[in-house]
């Protein structure tokens, strides 16, 4: 069932961008980029989302046509795979119907249509016309808010590469998504919840470059900071001689052999191509990473802070993101001779203050051990509890959705409802922060990776809305084989002698 | 039992030198409020201590004067969960404390505020009681938590353990947690009598509700690691003949108190504690969790030796055992769930994800109660576990209930605490709106009739 792209595939891509290129002649890549960002958009709008072309984004996917605008210089291709282009490949169109769209980006929409094509966001407006072949979500009744974004979780894909060994039929990755979410940072991945495939899985490898600048470790930080001014340095003198060699064409070239691991990721941070990631929770260590990001201008996000609440300023002034825990509780120590210890008010000061949230709740994982409320599988409780110290609700979910995507530089994707971006929904059956609000589905690129009703998980629980619905049926003895889906108060029949014939 | 047999066992306490801290914290005059908390630094030690040397003389000669130590205050909200059997809901309300009790409860139409109250208006808040949190090791010191001596250590008491103001307790009343039974850990199959505490108070007295609140017995799932060849067989046997004997010696003691005989037995300070638990003034609180744990301590505890069982825990599939547990309940067996903390079991065979109240609820047992098993949940996630219930299946308001009147009545202080009545302790929190939602915070927490949390001047939680 998984549907990984083959050779023919991989050269559609390639095809693709370059029909991408030519498109892009006559509509600059800016433009069409602020277009497919305008919200809420226009039907007409949507036609510049195919030849939108993001620097860190994968070219788009196969247009209808590739075939016939493939460029006489394009390279030539094998025969076998000639055969397949001509085959014009179908497009993929998707259509969520009826429910209030939160776009988070700009506003909530009311009775209009969400059309997805080949796992973008294609048009959002009232009286689309959508294709016949269009697969039709009906979510009336439902509220239609953009993937969550979890800027860290563990358990639902494998290592780092997350589209080489993950198991996408996984149980985590059936709560994950019973949780909302569709983009999860994993190991150095930021990866999809891809429920069935992997294809188009991994949205951005390495979005953080980490950093151990912990005001324990003095040895490691002076290390870090010596690194830093000789990769400035270096940088000086290319400039020098990119300038020099202008005019001297024997200008000697600075040596940058000893530019990698490392350094390398250093050289990225200096440049501002990359973002640095530092642990820090205390007021110490978040003035002192304040201090990092302000010296060397870095694009830096905070980790932890729980007591950026008595810093706020400081960070703001900084320009770093804060990833907060609202309900971190760690007492504060009396002899200090300031303000410390964790607040519930923590995310609301730092957002009055300007910081950019992303919020994670205490545990990052999706356990089954019962106690529940404490990690990802109620993602959106953890944003309630900010919502209690203060915070407003809006801002609340944009940490949850497009304050988060940022964080992991991935917002040109996902995090918003936005026409050009990627068709990941957390479609619920209320209000999203309110603690008995249920995902009802959740589309992962433009399909239903979801489904509640169809998922014995959780179809129990209050089916169709109904809060006095009758408990499920228990089965005695407990294991039965094939009869666990049999309609409540239909008695199970008893298990077959032969099941027990394979065990040891 | 009263709050002075409490003040008795807290100067033996005293003694041990475990309370330390407490007798410290009970020198200190703790201002209501914690954001006041440097304010008794900044005066004198030695005036501090004359002025409430004073103050005790006075409050000891002079009752009149007791009963003034209460504030009076007019709580002014816009809605009111009395959480009696009515279940009424009063909108648009007026509370009259006094004398630490409810003294009125009505609509603003209805009731005058009378003058000398401080009037507090909060007309967008709810007033909610008090919860009530029937598993909590927080109120006491947790190093102390497990004193595993022997597989039943029938003597101990966690009345010896209290500590008041330490800082989970300070965070529970800024949860809407006022009242909670300490009990001792479950690491052996009896680890000794709870005590059912306040949140907040500057002293063991103040604070102590009962002791012994209950006893606490852990049937399985934990005392099997006390050492090898401990299993369920052993373990059984050795929790009822402990309980066989102390109710032997209660017997003998009420043959003695009847006048049936003449002989006097001969005291026992191991098995005097129990004769209340067979006197049914107060509880076990049992852990109890798997369909055959539960099914044991329903049949043990509560139909053979007809003590008043409390069923902690009841997780995983336990909620198989409500029918039973219906029918011990209309012979006159008194049964109380108090689910928590774990809120769902995942049936692997069925790949079905069961809300463990909402089972329990659906399968139609009236006493369902929730906690958190402090500090496995934190204290003051005590709503938040409710809320957790309602999402896998049960409702808000049986979640309330099931956070005041149904713990009160558990652990038999429904008289004095659990609803918003006439004659009650004023004991409730002001909250923002449904206390179960993450988004409400507790504003406000009386206990005694006393605000002991404001969280204008120092939010908590």
């Amino acid at each position: 069932m998984t549907r990984c792209p083959g050779t023919a595939g991989r050269m559609f891509r390639f095809l693709a961008l370059l029909t991408a290129i030519v498109a892009a002649g006559s509509i600059s890549p800016a433009v069409a980029a602020a277009e497919a960002n305008a919200a809420p958009a226009p039907a007409a709008s949507a036609l510049a989302a195919d030849a939108r072309i993001d620097p860190v984004q994968e070219p788009p996917k196969p247009d209808a046509k590739p075939a016939e605008s493939k460029p006489a210089d394009a390279k030539p291709a094998d025969k076998k795979d000639e055969k397949k282009e001509e085959e014009p490949k179908k497009d993929r169109f998707f259509a969520v119907k009826g429910g209030v769209v939160h776009t988070v980006s700009g506003g909530d929409l009311r009775n209009v249509t969400v059309l997805c094509k080949n796992g973008k966001i294609h048009a959002i407006g009232a009286g689309l016309e959508v294709p016949k072949d269009a697969e039709i979500l009906d979510a009336a009744g439902h509220h239609i808010y953009p993937g969550l974004v979890a800027v860290r979780g563990t358990g639902f894909h494998a290592g780092s590469n997350p589209d080489d060994g993950t198991d996408v039929f996984s149980l985590n990755m059936t709560l994950g998504l019973a949780a909302g979410i569709t983009t999860v940072l994993s190991g150095d991945a930021v990866a999809k919840m891809t429920f069935g495939s992997v294809e188009d899985m991994v949205v951005r490898k390495e979005p953080l470059v980490s950093l151990n600048y912990a005001t324990r470790s003095p040895e490691q930080r002076r290390k870090l900071r010596q690194s830093f001014d000789k990769l400035l340095e270096h940088i000086r003198k290319t400039e020098a001689y990119e300038q020099e060699v202008k005019t001297n064409k024997s200008a000697e070239k600075p040596d940058d052999k000893w530019i990698k691991g490392e350094n390398e990721k250093y050289l990225k941070l200096l440049k501002r191509e990359a973002v640095a990631e530092i642990a820090a929770d205390t007021a110490h260590d978040l003035h002192e990473a304040c201090d990092l990001a302000g010296r060397y201008n870095l694009r830096m996000v905070v980790r932890s802070a729980y007591e950026g609440w008595t810093i706020a300023p400081e960070l703001a002034r900084a320009g770093v993101s804060a990833v907060v825990t609202p309900r971190t509780r760690v007492d504060a120590d009396e002899l200090r001779s300031r303000a410390n210890g964790s607040s519930i008010e923590n995310a609301a000061i730092l957002y009055n203050h300007g910081v950019r949230l992303a919020i994670l709740p205490p545990g990052l994982s999706v356990s089954t051990w019962g106690v529940v409320g404490e990690d990802l599988t109620h993602f959106n409780m953890e944003a309630a509890f900010a919502v209690r110290g203060g915070l407003p609700q809006d801002a609340a979910i944009r940490a949850m959705t497009l304050d988060a995507a940022k964080v992991l530089g991935v917002d040109h994707r996902v995090g918003s409802i936005d026409v050009g971006k990627d068709a990941d929904f957390c479609i619920v059956d209320g209000d999203l922060l309110h603690y008995m609000t249920l995902t009802r589905w959740a589309v992962v690129n433009g399909r239903i990776a979801f489904d509640r009703e169809k998922d014995t998980l959780l179809s129990h629980i209050r089916p169709g809305g109904d809060v006095n619905a009758p408990a499920p049926n228990d089965y005695w003895p407990r294991r039965l084989g094939a009869d666990w889906t049999a309609e409540p108060g239909v008695p199970a029949t008893p298990a077959k002698p032969e099941t027990r014939a394979s065990a040891p | 039992m009263s709050r002075q047999q409490a003040t008795g066992h807290r100067q033996q306490a005293m003694g041990n030198g475990q309370l330390s801290r407490a007798r410290q914290e009970a020198s200190f005059p703790c201002p209501q409020a914690a954001g006041k908390r440097e304010e008794p630094r900044r005066r004198g030690t030695f005036a501090r201590r004359f002025t409430i040397a004073i103050a005790a003389v006075l409050c000891a000669c002079t009752s009149a004067l007791q009963a003034d130590d209460s504030p009076k205050l007019a709580f002014i909200v816009g809605k009111v969960l009395v959480m009696d059997k009515t279940d009424s809901v009063i909108n648009n309300a007026v509370v009259l404390v006094s004398g630490g009790m409810i003294e009125k409860v009505g609509k603003q139409s209805a009731v005058q505020v009378p003058s000398g109250y401080r009037r507090i208006e909060m007309p967008a808040c709810w007033i909610v009681p008090g919860f009530v949190d029937c598993h909590d090791h927080v109120v006491g010191s947790l190093s102390d938590l497990n004193d595993m001596v022997y597989l039943t250590n029938p003597g101990l008491s966690t009345l010896d353990t209290v500590e008041p103001h330490n800082s989970n307790i300070n965070r529970a009343v800024a949860g809407g947690v006022t009242t909670a039974l300490l009990i001792p850990g479950s690491g052996t199959n009896m680890s000794g009598f709870g005590t059912v505490s306040k949140t907040a108070g500057d002293s063991v007295a103040d604070m102590v509700v009962r002791s012994p609140g209950s006893i606490k017995i852990a049937q399985a799932g934990n005392p099997e690691r006390y050492w090898w060849g401990v299993g369920r067989m052993f373990m059984n046997f050795n929790t009822r003949q402990t309980l066989e004997k102390a109710k032997a010696y209660h017997e003998a003691w009420v043959k003695f108190e009847k006048g049936e005989t003449k002989e006097k037995p001969a005291f026992d300070p191991i098995f005097d504690g129990f004769r209340g638990l067979f006197a049914r003034t107060f509880p076990a609180s049992v852990h109890t969790q798997i369909y055959q744990v539960v099914l044991t301590t329903v049949d043990m505890l509560a139909r053979k030796l007809d003590i008043r069982t409390v069923l902690d825990h009841s997780e995983f599939d336990g909620w198989k055992v409500a029918p039973l547990i219906i029918e011990a309940m209309a012979k006159g067996h008194s049964i109380y769930t108090i689910q928590g903390p774990r809120a769902y079991h995942l049936d692997r065979t069925q790949r079905k994800i069961h809300g463990n109240a909402a089972r329990w609820w659906q399968a139609g047992n009236p006493l369902l109660g929730i906690n958190t098993d402090a500090p496995v949940v934190p204290q003051e996630q005590l709503p938040f576990q409710a809320a957790m219930g309602c999402y896998y299946g049960w409702i808000p308001y049986e979640g309330i209930k099931g956070l005041t009147r149904i713990p009160a009545e558990a652990l038999m202080v429904d008289k004095e605490v659990g609803t918003i009545e006439v004659g009650k302790q004023a004991e409730f929190c002001v909250w923002t709106g449904d206390p179960l939602d993450p988004r409400s915070s507790c504003e406000v927490t009386v206990i005694h009739g006393k605000i002991v949390y404001d969280a204008k001047l120092n939010r908590r939680f």
